[in-house]
């Protein structure tokens, strides 16, 4: 089954889930951290004029260049929630690939490795890397033991539907709770017809058809949804 | 279009994610897909570099131009391979999807979305109004996406592209003499041809990455739209209560035909009717929407325990807004910095200072442990519970024993035996037992000692308290008298 899941089974056989995140999504919160990084230097590189180009100014200037260059992601990564300002632009974030929160050491080598990614040309290697192994990791990743997983939106609550609530008459599993209760939530998406020949799968359970049988499921939706 | 043999997980995604799953299917099908579009390209540009020789980037145009048409093999090959049919790419080729095909090779040809236009073509095969109202529908929010894709894909095909020839141009010999640049700095005839035939293989390369993100993306709003994901749970839940009533009705048979038989006693058949495993399942599924735990807590970010909510973490620091402020008022810009190099240095040197500071006060433990030899450590006290301390021992180790013994107070006797050894230990061969160390490990620092008869008393006394504290296994008295004896032997304090 080809996904783009990541799964971590932690003690107690919970099993934590993420989405990695490919290339087209990181070259653009790259592409908006190139921009940003590049205004700041420009802004100090104005500052740093009038100290005078190759005295204190200059050398001022070239240790900031220095300091953003390469603690920019650095700091923004593990202060920010794994997420330099791109990257929260993208909704995506690094993190261990033991889905925990990176720490200084990790992505300080995966961001010094950027060197080693950007060969031989404009991160070639790190594209590459990235699409020869299933998480989309780059070398750098990989030598920290990193992850891009996109950062999921808490789901804003939909509206509890206005209809009688009714109990189902076979117990369910907790996936099918929950794909009934999508059934409802998505129903607004869904025309008609394929309403009720997705209703109509369910006719052993709902003892209906068509009309009667999408009515019947939304309210078993509803009482999923917690309606008594 | 069966969705039990669809090969992608179909759940609900993001724009973005979508086109991360297409890059997936990119990589799984790699090379079916980079077969077909080599295939479908090679004989006429082959051709056309032949006609061209002298000018290979008019062959590179008209190729690059007829991209949408060798974009079409690979996709249909896709959309076989999504629903685990095999298809050859030989069997594929003779199917050549070209129909519609001249408006995309004129103005479809600046479309920026492409890859997920192509397949209501390809696969769908609508056109005119027909195709222009589907779009519509499949469009919604993904236009962007779309676009990103298109985008993206073209900067890795320059970049595979140059990536490419840069590499070849570092690796030629020099000996070689194949010039790239000429005198004036332009391209000579090999340079053309070493960009071209890169260009070519970078189209080839990012191709299946670039059709199968468009191609995720117009697939997963048909999942939206047709609730693919919302079909196939229906159906796993229809299969799964058909196959719990013929486990139940095969197992009720076989419980009857048992009682007929009289092999099993009527209780247990009616015990095996309760449990059986359908209507287990049934009663879990029951008993897991109860009130007690049917509860689901959904925890979306990582947060340090007891962090207080309120904390507004993206809020500007104070001091950062009080300091920029007095920067700004106090200092004055102007030309004379003889005495900021100075200011700069003493900054910088204290920062130095103050950051080495830390690390020697962060690292004391180790670096206190570093200098001088570790602390001894502490002799125990307490062994698995067991006093050791000398003052606790009777004076007659052995009799004690054996009269506890007497008395049918196994384990007290013999956890004094091994206690009193272990003080003993301790006490005489200054043997570093720590409280964390396990029988075996204590034995096996008793071995390192170097006294093979000490360390073959011992082996044999941890064995037998191991046997009775773990086990309760009570050894014969002969075995005891035979380790008090091994006692007086090897640890009592009179010479032997």
């Amino acid at each position: 089954m080809l996904d783009t899941r990541y799964r971590v089974e932690i003690p107690g056989g919970i099993n934590l889930d993420a989405q990695v995140v490919g290339p087209i999504p990181r070259f653009f919160a790259f592409a908006i951290d190139l921009c940003i990084r590049g205004v700041i230097i420009f802004v100090l590189s104005l500052m740093s004029i009038p100290f005078g180009t190759f005295g204190v100014g200059g050398g001022f200037f070239l240790i900031l260049l220095f300091a953003i260059e390469w603690l920019y992601p650095v700091l923004f990564e593990v202060f920010w929630r794994g997420q330099t300002p791109g990257k929260k632009a993208l909704g995506i974030s690094v993190i261990n690939d033991d889905l925990t929160p990176v720490s200084l050491g990790t992505s300080l080598v995966r961001n010094l490795l950027r060197t080693v990614d950007f060969l031989p040309l404009f991160y070639l290697a790190g594209l590459v890397t990235m699409l020869s192994n299933r998480h989309f990791q780059r070398l750098g990743d990989l030598a920290a033991g990193t992850l891009v997983i996109s950062v999921r939106e808490s789901a804003r609550a939909a509206p509890v539907p206005d209809i009688e609530p009714l109990a189902p008459s076979t117990p369910l599993l907790r996936t099918e709770q929950t794909s009934i209760i999508d059934f409802l939530q998505r129903s607004p998406q869904l025309s008609g017809p394929r309403q009720q020949e997705l209703a109509d799968i369910l006719e052993g359970v709902t003892h209906q058809k068509g009309d009667d049988g999408v009515r019947q499921l939304h309210r078993i939706g509803a009482w999923f949804l917690g309606l008594r | 279009m069966d969705l039990d043999k669809l090969q992608v997980n179909a759940c609900t995604r993001s724009g973005w994610q979508a086109v991360d799953l297409g890059f997936q299917m990119a990589r799984a099908w790699f090379r079916p897909l980079y077969l077909a579009g080599v295939m479908a390209m090679l004989p006429l540009t082959a051709v056309l570099l032949l006609l061209f020789w002298k000018s290979p980037f008019w062959a590179l145009a008209i190729a690059w131009w007829l991209k949408p048409f060798w974009e079409r093999l690979p996709l249909f090959i896709a959309s076989r391979k999504l629903f685990d049919e095999d298809a050859g790419v030989w069997q594929s080729f003779r199917s050549f999807p070209v129909k519609d095909i001249l408006p995309w090779l004129l103005w479809r040809r600046f479309s920026m979305q492409r890859a997920f236009d192509n397949p209501v073509t390809v696969l769908e095969e609508l056109r005119g109004g027909q195709r222009r109202q589907r779009l519509r529908v499949l469009h919604g929010k993904y236009s962007d996406v779309a676009l990103g894709n298109q985008f993206v894909c073209f900067c890795f095909e320059l970049l595979v592209c140059f990536g490419i020839a840069l590499t070849l141009d570092f690796f030629t010999p020099e000996s070689l003499d194949l010039k790239v640049y000429d005198r004036y700095g332009d391209l000579t005839l090999v340079g053309e041809w070493m960009f071209t035939l890169s260009a070519l293989l970078a189209m080839t390369l990012v191709m299946p990455f670039h059709s199968m993100a468009g191609f995720a993306l117009y697939l997963n709003r048909r999942i939206e739209l047709e609730a693919w994901d919302i079909e196939i749970s229906f159906r796993n839940l229809v299969q799964r209560k058909r196959s719990d009533v013929t486990r139940s009705t095969g197992l009720l048979a076989s419980v009857l035909l048992a009682g007929l038989v009289g092999l099993a006693a009527s209780g247990g058949a009616e015990a095996a009717l309760e449990h059986d495993r359908s209507s287990a399942s049934d009663l879990i599924a029951e008993v897991l929407q109860g009130e007690d735990y049917g509860q689901e807590k959904v925890v979306r970010k990582w947060r340090f325990k007891d962090w207080s909510e309120e904390v507004e973490e993206e809020s500007f620091p104070e001091w950062l807004i009080e300091f920029l402020e007095w920067w700004e008022q106090n200092i004055q810009w102007s030309t004379d910095f003889s005495g900021a190099a100075f200011w700069l240095k003493l900054l910088l040197v204290l920062l130095f200072l103050g950051c080495a500071g830390y690390l020697l006060w962060r690292y004391r433990g180790p670096l206190a442990r570093l200098g001088g030899k570790s602390p001894e450590a502490a002799v125990p006290e307490v062994l698995f519970g067991l006093d050791v301390t000398p003052q606790s021992l009777p004076p007659d180790v052995p009799a004690q024993v054996m009269r506890l013994w007497g008395e049918d107070a196994y384990r007290e006797a013999l956890g004094l035996l091994y206690r009193a050894s272990l003080s003993r230990l301790i006490d005489k061969y200054e043997l570093a037992f720590r409280a964390s160390h396990t029988e075996a490990e204590c034995a096996s620092l008793v071995k390192a000692r170097g006294i093979e008869s000490l360390s073959d008393y011992f082996w044999q006394l941890t064995r037998v308290w191991r046997e009775l504290a773990y086990g309760h296994r009570i050894p014969a008295k002969e075995r005891v008298q035979q380790l008090c004896h091994g006692w007086s032997r090897e640890l009592s304090d009179e010479p032997h």
